[in-house]
């Protein structure tokens, strides 16, 4: 007998369990981030003109820990329905979102656009290659020309940029 | 006068008009593509506007967010997925008439009132920001403080169900403001030894993140679904008959509209969905909605575009914003070196104006391009995700990078992306979190002042009227939900 929903070993939670969930680990963040407060600089008394830098901070943490207590008694809040795991094509979209930070450094930002463009458009299920490198290589020209030629941004140097020059 | 002619003058200045065209232009297409709302559409064309005068920059963000709205109404009527969620209720009448082949009626009677709900929240805010910005001309930090406190109370109100769960976002909006250098003291909070959070967490990196990179999780979900979209001949204006059998609606949802727009917090979304059941409350042939009125299309259109000028008079005048898509054009005033407040309608009073000429003409440039170009723009609809979507990743990625030219902006938007795809997951609202990020500089500010006029006294908060009479709209607003239940509970019986 798993889970409160009665269902012989059925997973999904009980109505409201998912929020005690979301308020418990709300209240321990709040507690964490209150302990760092803790953690900052004093400022000599003579110095001080007013309330300290901690102060504010656990002020709205407190605040924070009192709604999660409240999500947690269910007060104020529609409990949340069962909920669907997430599919395996977003773990994969944001693990090639992350990934685009490494290439960007690697091989620089417009290159890393492009092939991202092209193999994110594969992996959400378009199999003509062409449209997508004709669109990919439009969508990177029209970027630089917009923000590199007319805005003036400068997109930071690769590695292999760097090797290259 | 001077200051509301050179506003005006806008109007004829090429630059100006072109901005506000392409403003208009880029709000309707990407307003009408699923899945992007006008809160998106900002957050993403923000970093467009920093190299724009301030004054180009208003009017640019100005004609997206009035654009935007309408943009929505063209999916939700074509496909029946709004674009934008305060054209959710335009979806309930208009998606049926376009399904009996009255799409084009739908898309004319969805211009005329957004822009006639439009233009007549300009006017109120031309009227009604000044006067409100002379009253509150003399607040001091107590009054702001409260103001702030409770324009953050309001957020309870987003989405409806769930007030708690947006109080600790909007708490959480407030911690994440504290994050770098405390002002007064000098010391560092919550920055880890991380150089680049010493000025703070910067906005437009999480506004990306939390919008349109956690909307493309969201979409990753679904995948490479192509929507088919009801043919289109040509959008026609409505007849006589049926604008006669609209005038109520549309009067009565720009009016509520407006008024809705004005409370902090509480946007298009909520007015639109007011007004969709006071349209069918008033309404004659109540029968019909949900089955293809084209009142249920004409009252939340120009409910949701009224609200647009009604949530600028709190965000000018006041610098409190009226809803998610105004925290973020403070934001980029913000950015601009421009603070709204009272002060504003002193110092700058053009800048005022400018606003309030963009945001005329961008809905008559959206009536306009609406009735001859809905077509084209349903076209918009059928850009497959496969290529949608990863180039809003594209096009996210260099918004949030280009303000400060950081890759520590980018990892920063990757970050509130995937907390944005979890608070969706877990009921919570982002808007209410850029609320209170948005605030909670100014609540930290104004409260440490006020504790130093006060010397230290918190009970003298009491001696000011306006702050009583705040907190006691605060405290009634955030009970109200309960007091509700508890009244409907006490019927029941």
């Amino acid at each position: 007998m798993s889970g409160s929903s009665g269902r012989p070993g059925g997973g999904s939670p009980s109505p409201g369990a998912i929020d005690r969930v979301v308020a418990f680990s709300a209240l321990a963040f709040s507690a964490l981030v209150y302990g760092l407060t803790y953690t900052f600089d004093s400022v000599p008394e003579a110095l001080m003109s007013g309330l300290g830098a901690e102060l504010f901070p656990r002020l709205v943490l407190v605040v924070m820990a009192i709604l999660s207590l409240l999500i947690a008694l269910g007060v104020g809040v529609a409990p949340l329905g069962p909920m669907p795991p997430l599919p395996a094509r977003v773990w994969a979209t944001g693990a090639v979102l992350f990934a685009f930070m490494g290439a960007v450094e690697l091989i620089g930002m417009f290159p890393s656009s492009f092939l991202l463009l092209v193999g994110l458009g594969r992996m959400w299920g378009e199999r003509r290659l062409l449209p997508l490198v004709l669109s990919a290589g439009a969508l990177c020209t029209a970027i630089y020309l917009l923000f590199v030629r007319f805005v003036g941004v400068s997109f930071p140097r690769s590695m292999l940029g760097a090797l290259w020059s | 006068m001077d200051a509301f002619l050179a506003g005006m003058g806008i109007l004829v200045d090429p630059y100006m008009l072109f901005l506000v065209f392409a403003g208009t232009l880029l709000g309707i297409i990407v307003g009408a593509l699923p899945g992007i709302s006008g809160s998106t559409t900002t957050a993403l064309l923000l970093p467009l506007t920093i190299t724009m005068p301030p004054t180009g920059a208003l009017a640019f963000l100005g004609s997206i967010y009035c654009a935007a709205n309408f943009g929505g109404s063209i999916t939700a009527i074509l496909i029946n997925a709004p674009g934008d969620p305060s054209a959710s209720a335009t979806a309930f009448d208009g998606y049926p008439m376009a399904a009996r082949g009255e799409a084009g009626k739908a898309l004319g009677i969805s211009a005329i009132s957004s822009a006639i709900g439009g233009i007549f929240s300009v006017f109120v805010l031309i009227v009604a920001a000044p006067l409100l910005a002379r009253a509150a001309y003399n607040f001091g930090p107590p009054e702001y403080f409260a103001l702030a406190v409770f324009g953050l109370s309001m957020v309870a109100a987003i989405g409806g169900d769930s007030p708690t769960r947006n109080l600790l976002s909007a708490a959480f909006g407030v911690l994440l403001a504290t994050v770098g250098l405390d002002l007064t003291t000098g010391v560092e909070r919550f920055t880890f030894g991380i150089y680049a959070l010493s000025d703070g967490i910067e906005f437009i990196p999480v506004l990306i993140g939390l919008f349109a990179m956690a909307e493309l999780l969201e979409q990753a979900a679904h995948g490479n679904v192509v929507k088919e979209y009801i043919k289109l001949s040509a959008v026609k204006l409505p007849s006589l008959a049926d604008f006669r059998k609209c005038a109520k609606a549309i009067i009565l949802s720009s009016g509520i509209g407006t008024f809705i727009g004005t409370l902090p917090a509480l946007g298009a979304t909520t007015a639109a969905m007011i007004c969709y059941n006071e349209s069918r409350r008033w309404s004659k042939h109540k029968l019909e909605f949900g089955r293809g009125a084209i009142e249920g299309v004409a009252g939340p259109e120009a409910a949701n575009n009224a609200a647009v000028g009604g949530a600028m008079v709190p965000t000018l005048a006041l610098g409190i914003p009226g809803s998610a898509t105004t925290a973020i054009i403070l934001v980029g005033l913000i950015v601009q070196g421009v603070r709204p407040g009272p002060h504003l309608f002193n110092e700058q009073p053009t800048l005022l104006y400018v606003v309030f000429a963009s945001m005329l003409a961008a809905n008559l440039l959206y009536l306009v391009l609406g009735l001859g170009a809905a077509k084209l723009f349903a076209r918009v609809t059928l850009i497959p995700p496969a290529y949608l979507w990863p180039g809003v990743f594209v096009l996210s990625v260099v918004g949030a990078y280009a303000p400060n030219q950081s890759m520590f902006d980018v990892g920063t938007m990757l970050v509130f992306g995937v907390l944005g795809l979890l608070f969706r997951r877990f009921g919570f609202s982002p808007a209410p979190l850029i609320m209170g990020l948005v605030l909670g500089r100014m609540v930290e500010e104004t409260f440490k002042q006020s504790l130093l006029i006060f010397d230290q006294n918190w009970l003298l908060f009491l001696s000011r009227p306006i702050v009583v009479l705040l907190f006691a709209l605060t405290i009634l607003g955030l009970s109200a939900p309960a007091l509700a239940h508890g009244w409907r509970r006490l019927r029941a019986r």
